[in-house]
This record gives C-alpha cells, sequence and structure tokens, in this order.
C-alpha cells in the first residue's frame, strides 16, 4: 500500500449508509480504491452492519399505556377541549368570533411595549420603579431592584422563570420569539429555562451568559467580577470573542476586563480549583503544573478550555495530559488540535461531553 | 416480535398531531403503539437487556410526550422531536443508575425467550445473543448512535440533531462503533456472508 496522509475511516458508515454528499463519496471511493487499510475497514463495518439487521425488534410490555395514561391523569398538564366535544363549525365559528373580540380587545388596551409578569417574593421590591406587591409587569427597559430583604420572580415569557435574589439590579432589554434578554447589573439571579438554546440570554459587566437550556445561578458585582454555578444543563459564558462553556455540575468565574475564567466541576478538588482561578488570573507556571497533576478524567473539561489559553509552548503539555486521560478519537489530530482548529477542537469536545 | 430489524419508518400524520396538540387521548393511542416497540428496544438494549429500566424509559418518553407536546412547534420531523427525548431520557436514566450498573445478560435472553416462537431458529438466535452482547459493551455515545440508527431508521442530518453533535460526528461515531462491533464479532464473519478475512 502506498503512503497515504488522509484515511476515510471516520466516513465509511456515512459511505456505506449512502449518507455522503455526491463530493465526499466521489473522494471515498477514490480513497478506497488506492488504500488496503480502509477497504478493510469498510469489510468490517459491512459485518458489523449485517449482524445488526439480525436483532429483534422486541415488543413493549403489555399493560404499559395503562401505566403511562394513570402517570398523565395525575400529573398536572395544559387545558384541553372536554373529550367527546366536535369542532362543529358553530364551535369553530363561536371560537373565531372570541378570538377576533379578544384580540380587538387587547390591540386596544395593551400596552406600548412587551411586559413581563413579575412577583414580589419577600419584602418590597422595586419593579420599573413602581414598589411591587404581589403581581406586577415589567417592562421593556424597566430595571427590578431589591433590597436586602427583598426577593422577586421574574415570569420569563412562557419558557421559564428568575428569581432576583437580595440586592440585586437587573433590567429587562428585549422580549421577543427570537429572544429574551436581561442586564445583570450587580447582584445574584437563580434562572430555570426550558427553550431552543440561545434564547434566553443574561448580559453582565464583564460577560454574557447564553442559555443552551438549563438551570443556573449568576452572580457579579458592580465591577463586573461574578461566577456561574449550572445545575442542569449548559451555559455559554460570552465576552469578545472569548468562551467557557459550562455544564450542570460545574462553576465558572467572570473576571472585569478579561470575561469568562476557565470552569471546574464543583466536585473537584479545592486545591485544583485554586489553582484554575490562579492560573486565570495570573497565568502561573506552578498553577499550571498543579492543574495537570491533579486534573482527573473529568477535569478535561477544564484542560480542554485551557488548550487555547496557554502559550504554543505550554499547549504541548495540556494535550499530552489531556491524551492521557481521554485519548481522542481518530478524526482529531495533534498537528490540528495544536494549531486550534475549530472543528477538531469542537469534535473532541463533542466527545469529552460524555464523560463531563 | 420481528426478528430482523425493519427500515421502514412510519410516520405521524399532521392530523395526529393537531389533535395530540389538543390533549386528545385517542391519537396520543396512535402515536405510543406506532413507536413503542422501537422506543422499548432502544431503552432495553441501552441498559443491557434490563426490562424494567426499558419499561421505566418508555413510560418516561410517552409520559413527556403527553404533558410536554405544547412544547413540539413542528419546526424539526416528529420522529426528531420523539427520539431526542428518547436520547435524554436514556442518558439520564444511565446517569441516575450509576450506582446499579447493569451487566444482566440472563434478563435479556428470558425477556427474549419469552417472546420468541417456537421455530426460532438456534443459529439466528446465537448470532443475535452475540450481537446484543457486543452492543452492550460498546461505550454509551456509541451505543445510542447505533440503536438509533438501526432501529429507527432516522437520518445522518436527523441523529445529529437528536445527539446534538455535528453530521460529521454522527458519522466518524457510527464506524468507530462498527469497527469495535466487527472486533467482537470476528468469529461471525462467515456465518453473515462476508468475503474478506477480518
Amino acid at each position: 500500500m502506498r503512503f497515504l496522509k488522509w484515511h476515510a475511516s471516520d466516513k465509511l458508515a456515512a459511505y456505506l449508509d449512502n449518507q455522503l454528499s455526491a463530493p465526499d463519496r466521489v473522494r471515498v471511493e477514490a480513497h478506497l480504491a488506492a488504500c488496503d487499510r480502509c477497504r478493510k475497514e469498510l469489510t468490517h463495518i459491512r459485518v458489523s452492519d449485517a449482524a445488526i439487521h439480525r436483532l429483534p425488534l422486541v415488543s413493549a410490555p403489555d399493560g404499559l399505556w395503562s401505566a403511562i395514561e394513570a402517570a398523565a391523569d395525575s400529573h398536572p398538564r395544559p387545558p384541553h377541549p372536554v373529550p367527546g366535544v366536535r369542532l362543529t363549525w358553530q364551535y369553530t365559528a363561536a371560537v373565531f368570533l372570541a378570538a377576533m373580540l379578544a384580540s380587538g380587545y387587547w390591540i386596544l388596551s395593551r400596552p406600548s411595549r412587551p411586559a413581563w409578569e413579575v412577583s414580589a417574593l419577600n419584602g418590597a421590591p422595586l419593579a420599573g420603579e413602581r414598589p411591587l406587591q404581589g403581581l406586577g409587569s415589567l417592562y421593556t427597559g424597566e430595571s427590578i431592584e431589591t433590597d436586602s430583604a427583598s426577593r422577586a420572580r421574574i415570569r420569563v415569557a412562557s419558557i421559564g422563570s428568575v428569581v432576583v435574589e437580595p440586592g440585586t439590579l437587573i433590567r429587562l432589554v428585549a422580549t421577543g420569539a427570537s429572544e429574551h434578554r436581561l442586564a445583570l447589573r450587580s447582584g445574584a439571579i437563580s434562572a430555570v429555562i426550558s427553550a431552543p438554546p440561545r434564547i434566553f440570554i443574561v448580559d453582565t459587566p464583564a460577560a454574557t451568559a447564553v442559555d443552551l437550556g438549563c438551570e443556573y445561578q449568576l452572580q457579579c458585582d458592580r465591577d463586573g467580577a461574578g461566577a456561574l454555578r449550572v445545575r442542569s444543563g449548559w451555559v455559554a459564558l460570552e465576552w469578545k470573542g472569548r468562551e467557557s462553556l459550562v455544564p450542570g455540575g460545574a462553576s465558572c468565574r467572570i473576571y472585569p476586563g478579561r470575561g469568562p475564567g476557565t470552569p471546574t466541576f464543583d466536585d473537584a478538588s479545592p486545591d485544583f480549583i485554586a489553582a484554575v482561578n490562579a492560573f486565570d488570573q495570573s497565568g502561573q507556571r506552578g498553577a499550571l503544573n498543579l492543574i495537570l497533576d491533579r486534573a482527573r478524567t473529568r477535569d478535561t473539561l477544564t484542560l480542554w478550555h485551557m488548550l487555547s489559553r496557554v502559550n504554543a509552548a505550554d499547549r504541548i503539555g495540556v494535550y499530552e495530559r489531556l491524551v492521557a486521560l481521554a485519548p481522542p478519537p481518530a478524526s482529531v489530530s495533534r498537528h490540528q488540535v495544536l494549531a486550534l482548529d475549530a472543528d477538531t477542537l469542537t469534535r473532541w469536545r463533542e466527545e469529552l461531553a460524555w464523560i463531563w | 416480535m420481528e426478528w430482523a430489524v425493519s427500515l421502514a419508518h412510519p410516520e405521524i400524520n399532521a392530523d395526529i398531531l393537531e389533535s395530540c396538540r389538543q390533549g386528545d387521548r385517542d391519537a396520543f393511542r396512535v402515536v405510543y403503539e406506532t413507536h413503542k416497540d422501537r422506543v422499548y428496544s432502544v431503552a432495553l438494549y441501552f441498559f443491557h437487556g434490563d426490562a424494567t429500566a426499558a419499561a421505566d424509559v418508555t413510560q418516561q418518553v410517552f409520559l413527556k410526550l403527553m404533558t410536554d407536546f405544547h412544547h413540539f412547534r413542528g419546526d424539526s420531523a416528529f420522529s426528531t422531536w420523539l427520539y431526542r427525548i428518547v436520547f435524554n431520557t436514556c442518558v439520564n436514566t444511565s446517569r441516575r443508575n450509576k450506582s446499579r450498573a447493569i451487566k444482566d445478560e440472563p434478563r435479556l435472553a428470558q425477556t427474549l425467550a419469552s417472546t420468541d416462537s417456537q421455530e426460532a431458529d438456534l443459529a439466528r438466535k446465537q448470532t443475535a445473543d452475540s450481537v446484543r452482547t457486543a452492543i452492550s459493551a460498546l461505550p454509551p455515545v456509541f451505543r445510542l448512535a447505533i440503536l438509533l440508527r438501526y432501529f429507527d431508521d432516522l437520518s445522518y442530518e436527523e441523529m445529529a440533531k437528536i445527539l446534538n453533535c455535528s453530521v460529521g460526528t454522527v458519522s466518524s461515531r457510527l464506524s468507530r462503533a462498527h469497527r469495535l462491533l466487527a472486533a467482537k464479532l470476528a468469529p461471525l464473519k462467515a456465518w453473515l456472508g462476508s468475503k474478506d478475512s477480518l
């Protein structure tokens, strides 16, 4: 076999399943004609493919539907039409007329800006400089301010809620179908969001928290120093092209003028977390050595982020420690990682995410 | 029980989906009947043949489908949305049950034996047992990719949405999963009819 730098290994399943684009298919076929190794791998995949097709589909047990119905009956759910009611034309017309009347009333009486429902949880927070007692509204451009004895809850359209902790100032920047955006000036919030990624966004003075479908706490002071702690799901912290991806069970500090620090899992050892914080603040070599020495398999979250945050010489050490803890897939080459190829780093992160 | 994995993928029509949106229990029943065996099979093979875990996952999936149907906005295929729920439920249940590592092949064998026909071909059954064992030994990320591909006939694009990764990563995971399976299934190569040596 003559020497070939590129192999089609990662594309062979797609080739067999006819899922490649025409140019990729031509490229793979040309490669297969010249490469013994990839032809042999294709044979392996055919054997495996034939074997899997012999697996039986197993019937779900009888009685499962009854259990699901019983569970659904005891579960709160959105209202739906009374069973048995059919959509006759009279019914449809009545609903249409009611909707027209309601929308006409709404158009005449609606506020000039979109509003969110807010409620006081403790004390007397201010919503748009109005004392909030019980339920109220927060309009675009308005802020909620809590003192040391008050808390409030914001209902974020229909996608979740945010609890505004004591001593917090937060403003509603925008709300719409494609984006709901708050600006946290200082203080702390706890957010629970169920929405597609990148719909709910919170700006802080030193970083922007982009929800990727999750539950998290975010706090910052007036200078911008802060921290993010994610309970479940993922949050992206972004600032001027620098990004930290923080999964459930992990935290990340925010530094004024430098944006997000390097995320660490909350169950990492205190000296590991202290070393990461020291490295983020001063780039100390001693801190880097301690990070590499103490990292567990799960701490590849931290090491993966550090790849793009250390100098070229130190990157080799970070890469080798990562490889020792979690060998990369074949499609991730040392050369591409050290060159910080974005696609390669993303592929490796997608694999590593399974152990995070 | 069917013996060969059927790649014909049933799709639920728009009228049924609209009725589900209205909370029509009969429409949900149609969705359940259409997908229950596939969802159950994916969960059963994912959880190493643990029938209790598979039934629990199947119940969770369809309960979530009924209670959260208003979140389905129709901007992706219904099957993509459904199998995203299957994927999340399998992964979350697997994380919750980490301490309860399941290596219970006899339970799977029992499950299958109880539903198998008397005319089942012994060689075919032994092959299926070997394949099941090999799939059970795959890392979860590869296991789910293989199961979704073969039980649900999803395109790589749909799988990428479900697995939250790129299409290239789907191909890479399936290729690597096949290589690992082929290595374990080498003794069956002749029976499976391959011409080249492993």
